[in-house]
């Protein structure tokens, strides 16, 4: 069973069109990166794989349920990172965690792990408004693997992320589906044995690592 | 269970920023002791004027307080974009909404605190606990309303024009009864059990309605 079966996706804002019958299939443990000018329609589809948002048209199966119907089941086993990180400034950076921990049913004990994971262990006690954008960035990420999700659904998490932080994400996505937004070349690369290009919300191309070195 | 701790910690989340950032709490309160004041300047406010005039003072005061505090319990969701994140958790939509309007409720309650006293100290409205009860009731009511309209309105550009406009006749049935407590306590005809029943009625049928029409507003 694919992690991810989307047909014919479309979404108009208004009567303007964001994408445009986009046919995408992601197989588990995949990992595929999104390329595509600003807006081409990439967060769009993202945000539509992430359940954030109604498609105009299109079927969409994820993990083997309807997505449209099956949103709240959907969502306790996948995670989101949009492009800004949605953190609580007025509370630390563990108080964050403990936040969505209490949200999900997550054991609180999780976050230690999660945050040394991020390299976020000396910051924990940190307000979020007092974290530089690149941490910031880094805690979304902690948060979104809190509860071990199986898809992962990534907005640029590379924005503001230093050098090192490829490698937390290749970390974060090991043994997960994952499907990536980003301007990054170098990060689909490495990250992403497959990628898919929109230009104005249509499939321009889907390719495999090889084509692109190519 | 998981409603409700969803909803207590989401609560408990917004009355902790609040605690720290001191945004609201301080100007809304600044904002109703002036609002008493600007009335007792205002008005001739005798022994014999004062049960008629203080009832409408006090839910002027907190009509335009609540404005404010339901106001800004969605919009910095919005503009921090953490309301998406917590809808990404697969929270029900209802116990999101409910948390949000147990922190909002519970910010205008302390402003509540203080108007209270001042409305004793400048109209000798006495502080009884049918009072404290009409006030409370009313603002569990006017929560609700209050914040499943401000979740609405948020991505507007014109919230703030809008947010009244939608809200304000709807908790016109609080204020009735809310006011008819007020002139009871202020020694008019009549029981102030009337006045807590009607309230209640208000309380079970608003919070029952928004908490139906949450999943729409919040997650649609």
């Amino acid at each position: 069973m694919s992690a991810i079966v989307a047909e014919g996706i479309s979404h108009w804002f208004g009567s303007e069109p964001a994408l445009d019958s986009v046919d995408l299939v992601v197989e588990r443990g995949d990992h595929v990166a999104v390329l595509g000018e600003n807006g081409a329609g990439k967060t769009t589809l993202l945000r539509i794989l992430a359940t954030a948002l109604r498609p105009s048209a299109g079927r969409l199966e994820i993990m083997g349920l309807d997505a449209l119907k099956e949103r709240a089941r959907l969502r306790t086993r996948m995670a989101f990172v949009a492009h800004t990180p949605g953190l609580y400034p007025a509370l630390t950076a563990e108080e964050n965690l403990a936040f969505h921990c209490s949200l999900r049913g997550v054991d609180r004990a999780r976050i230690p792990e999660v945050l040394g994971m991020a390299g976020l262990a000396n910051v924990a006690q940190r307000r979020v408004s007092e974290l530089s954008r690149g941490m910031q960035q880094r805690l979304a990420i902690a948060r979104a693997v809190l509860h071990e999700p199986l898809l992962m659904i990534l907005d640029e998490p590379d924005a503001s992320l230093d050098a090192e932080g490829a490698d937390l994400l290749a970390e974060v996505l090991k043994n997960r589906t994952a499907v990536i937004a980003t301007h990054n070349q170098a990060l689909a690369t490495r990250l992403c044995p497959r990628t898919l290009t929109l230009r104005k919300g249509r499939v321009l191309g889907a390719g495999s690592r090889l084509r692109i070195v190519q | 269970m998981r409603t409700a701790r969803i909803a207590f910690a989401i609560a408990r989340k917004d009355l902790v920023s609040e605690w720290r950032s001191r945004e609201m709490v301080p100007a809304l309160a600044q904002f109703v002791v002036l609002a008493l004041v600007i009335a007792n300047f205002g008005f001739q406010i005798d022994a014999k004027s004062a049960p008629s005039i203080a009832p409408g003072v006090l839910w002027l005061a907190l009509v335009f307080a609540g404005i404010v505090a339901f106001g800004r319990a969605f919009t910095s969701e919005r503009e921090q974009n953490t309301l998406e994140a917590v809808m990404m958790t697969g929270a029900p939509p209802s116990a999101v909404f409910a948390g949000k309007a147990i922190g909002a409720a519970a910010v205008l309650i302390v402003c509540e605190a203080v108007l209270l006293p001042a409305l004793t100290l400048f109209f000798g409205t006495p502080l009884s606990p049918g009072l404290v009860v009409a006030v409370v009731l009313a603002t569990v009511g006017m929560s609700a309303l209050g914040c499943v309209f401000a979740a609405m309105v948020a991505q507007m550009r014109a919230r703030e024009l809008l947010l009244p406009l939608l809200v304000i006749p709807l908790w016109i049935p609080f204020i009735v009864a809310g006011g008819q407590a007020v002139q009871v306590a202020m020694g008019a005809n009549g029981t102030i059990d009337e006045a807590l029943r009607l309230l209640l009625v208000l309380d079970i049928l608003f919070v029952v309605l928004t908490s139906l029409a949450a999943r729409f507003v919040l997650d649609d």
